[in-house]
């Protein structure tokens, strides 16, 4: 568990950047008069304990972080933004009664749902009736946006999303694969509902760009299972010359020690799309080389003076580096903030209309830039990128970037497919 | 005629409480008020029905969540499936937590004790990786997404949340005076001769299985019945209600409050959910904060609240006499 940010907890938190904020504002008279108007309050329900708290805990510093700078530089006008952080313990229902609570009990003006996609869905399903405006931090699935039923005009996605990525690695593999006539593939994947449509995506678009290629084999292991011998004898007796896992954080790290015990990444390529992170690629204790991997966050990549910047100043302020859920979240504070001063109010329906099809300029962004795409209300144009792993810091290297108009012509055609466009 | 008189005061009693519940809601218009008004309406009607089987019958039931999980599941898909009222939609799937509660309770009824408890355990989990697996139907891990649809009827909108917390409400109530009276009856005397000695109830003729099975799957529906309510309130149906931690919850709030008592388990639900919010909102270490001072409760008091308040007044009466 992370020691660093029992230092500080959420009250204390609150209001050293209130504190901050209100002195900000008598330092510039020029807004004095903003100090005794109402905070902008964003209500965030996430996990911030058990076995996933890493999601919640870098969620909540980063959005902290890019709020105390947004209050700093004078608010809205004066007026600040205000936290409020609430566990959920990972209960969907509870994130549910949580977010409610927010907005009846503590009126919220907006929603941050720090959730992953099943009690992100819980939130999802209560400000559709409630008509909160809602950024969705942390849900993968992409179902949530790409399905025209779960689709309302208060509720956008500021990640990743499933489908970007499966395209992005299917291409990305079968340039390998080509290159090294690797046709023989098997697959370790976390046996749930992410687990399985996340591979079954990946091999649809890596067969699309590669068609010689042939799975030979699966496991599935449970999820948070302590013990891989049986998943890693499976591989190593089916010879596979490529592998690919969407097993992710403790669970891959976890995977990757046994299995490097064994000999597998010597035996074949490996392709785990959420490897490079630095939750995973510090905690592995012998990084296997040449590991091919995703990005889930890099500070190296994209390679700006603003991602570097971001993670120093992460890390000097929580003495660990972000994740993929930190540059999510502090993405979703840069686009609310730009919508909030365009639109110089809290009204839901404008700040929605000024989210639709909002283009920022990014750190994270694949070409400096990230965009709000106002027909499905989900964030693109995010560097999505792999390279292979080395034993030391920078950890990954040789990151290839993923080509954007390829992603949303397969996207289109995706959508397509299922009835969705 | 006392049976017409109790049944009387308890309506008059059930009422009051609507009409002290209704004013701040609909005058004042208290939002926090309305939301724990649903929520206690769940969890009281939750724990009030598993105290049917552990206080009246003597049946230690770990696996009451199936139940809960079940009603709300088969609600929820009702909805989804366009077509059903909502009245309609919740006749449906509390009929259907009674059948399920019938094949499971036919199984398990028969043991006793540690036995039983282990039994309703395995049923219950079978049922969660049934809804886990079965992932067309149920969505799987991810829960039942998409949206419970809420058409109004009589006049009532579900999608209001004053709506729902008065329409929970007076569920609760309705099944609180139901339950009392079932209790109350003769019926409930069987049970409980049942519970406390039952070869004496066997020697007199009665027959132990089916009392017991009755029991069972009356307390099933009206945890059906929470479960309609729960799914009505996240607009959705997850694994987590039909997995253990929510019976144990379950049976905490029943402990909390008392299980001589028949309002105990109420009584345990507010205690139960007033230091979940609390806590929730100050700390992040829930699971300590909340089992410390479950400890000192439990240790301090030795029985449930209400248990203990009854019996002290009691002591006190006697004393006096």
């Amino acid at each position: 568990m992370s020691q660093h940010d029992r230092g500080i907890d959420r009250r204390s938190a609150l209001k050293a950047s209130a504190a901050l904020g209100a002195a900000a504002m008598t330092g510039f008279p020029m807004i004095a008069r903003g100090q005794g108007r109402q905070p902008i309050k964003i209500g965030m329900p996430t996990i911030l304990s058990g076995r996933v708290a890493q999601l919640g805990v870098s969620s909540r510093n980063a959005v902290m972080m890019e709020v105390e700078k947004f209050n700093a530089a004078g608010g809205l006008d004066g007026r600040p933004i205000e936290v409020i952080v609430r566990d959920s313990r990972g209960v969907p229902a509870e994130a549910a009664r949580i977010a409610r609570e927010m907005i009846t009990s503590d009126r919220v003006d907006l929603l941050f749902d720090g959730e992953p996609s099943s009690g992100g869905f819980a939130v999802h399903e209560v400000v559709r009736e409630t008509g909160t405006l809602t950024l969705h931090l942390n849900s993968e699935t992409s179902s949530l946006t790409a399905d025209p039923r779960q689709r309302f005009w208060n509720a956008f996605r500021v990640a990743r999303q499933g489908i970007h990525d499966s395209i992005a690695g299917g291409a990305y593999a079968a340039e390998i694969v080509k290159a090294r006539n690797l046709t023989r593939w098997m697959t370790v994947s976390p046996d749930y509902a992410y687990g399985r449509d996340t591979t079954a995506e990946f091999l649809e678009y890596l067969k699309a760009f590669a068609p010689n290629v042939q799975v030979i084999g699966e496991t599935w292991p449970r999820l948070f299972q302590p013990d891989y011998t049986e998943n890693v004898t499976r591989l190593t007796q089916g010879r596979p010359q490529a592998i690919y896992s969407c097993l992710w954080a403790g669970d891959l790290v976890t995977f990757v020690e046994q299995a490097s015990l064994y000999g597998l990444f010597n035996q074949s390529q490996f392709f785990g799309v959420n490897m490079a992170d630095y939750t995973t690629l510090q905690q592995i204790k012998q990084l296997p080389r040449g590991v091919h991997s995703g990005n889930r966050y890099l500070k190296t990549f994209p390679p700006v003076p603003g991602n570097l910047a971001f993670a120093e100043d992460y890390n000097r302020r929580y003495q660990t580096y972000p994740t993929n859920w930190a540059w999510q979240s502090a993405t979703a504070v840069h686009l609310i903030t730009e919508a909030l001063k365009k639109v110089g109010g809290t009204d839901p329906r404008a700040l929605a209309n000024a989210l639709k099809g909002l283009t920022i300029d990014s750190p994270f962004g694949a070409d400096g830039k990230v965009t709000m795409r106002a027909e499905d209300q989900t964030l693109v144009g995010y560097a999505i990128g792999w390279g292979t792993t080395i034993s030391a810091d920078p950890f990954v290297e040789n990151m290839t970037a993923a080509d954007w108009t390829t992603i949303f012509r397969h996207e289109q055609e995706w959508k397509r497919s299922k009835g969705w466009a | 005629m006392r049976t017409t008189l109790s049944w009387r005061g308890d309506m008059l009693v059930a009422a009051l409480a609507f009409a002290a519940l209704a004013v701040p809601a609909f005058a004042l218009g208290m939002q926090s008020v309305l939301d724990f008004a649903v929520r206690f309406a769940i969890f009281g009607l939750l724990a009030m029905s598993l105290n049917l089987l552990i206080g009246t019958t003597g049946l230690v039931s770990f696996g009451h969540a199936a139940f809960f999980g079940s009603g709300a599941y088969a609600f929820g898909l009702l909805m989804q499936s366009g077509g059903w009222s909502v009245p309609m939609a919740i006749l449906a799937a509390m009929a259907f937590t009674a059948l399920l509660a019938l094949v499971i309770g036919a199984l398990c009824v028969r043991l006793s004790e540690i036995y039983f408890a282990f039994l309703t355990l395995a049923f219950q989990m079978l049922i969660h990786s049934i809804v886990i697996s079965w992932v067309s139907l149920t969505g799987g891990d991810q829960g039942l997404m998409g949206g419970v649809p809420k058409p109004p009827f009589l006049g009532i909108d579900l999608g209001d949340g004053r709506h729902l917390a008065m329409f929970s409400a007076f569920c609760l109530l309705a099944s609180v005076v139901a339950l009392r009276q079932i209790v109350r009856s003769p019926f409930g005397a069987a049970l409980r001769m049942l519970r406390d000695n039952p070869e004496r109830a066997a020697f007199l003729g009665m027959s132990i299985f089916r009392y017991r099975l009755a029991a069972f799957v009356i307390a099933g529906t009206f945890a059906g019945l929470a479960g309609v309510l729960m799914s009505l309130y996240v607009s959705g149906a997850f694994p987590t209600f039909l997995y253990w931690t929510t019976s144990g919850e379950a049976i905490f709030m029943i402990m909390l409050g008392g299980i001589t008592v028949f309002l105990g388990p109420l009584v345990g639900t507010a205690i139960f959910l007033v230091l979940n919010d609390r806590i929730t909102n100050i700390t992040e270490h829930h699971g300590l904060v909340m089992g410390s001072i479950l400890l000192v409760l439990v240790l301090g008091l030795r029985k449930g609240l209400l248990d203990y308040i009854v019996d002290a007044w009691r002591e006190r009466r006697e004393k006096r006499a």
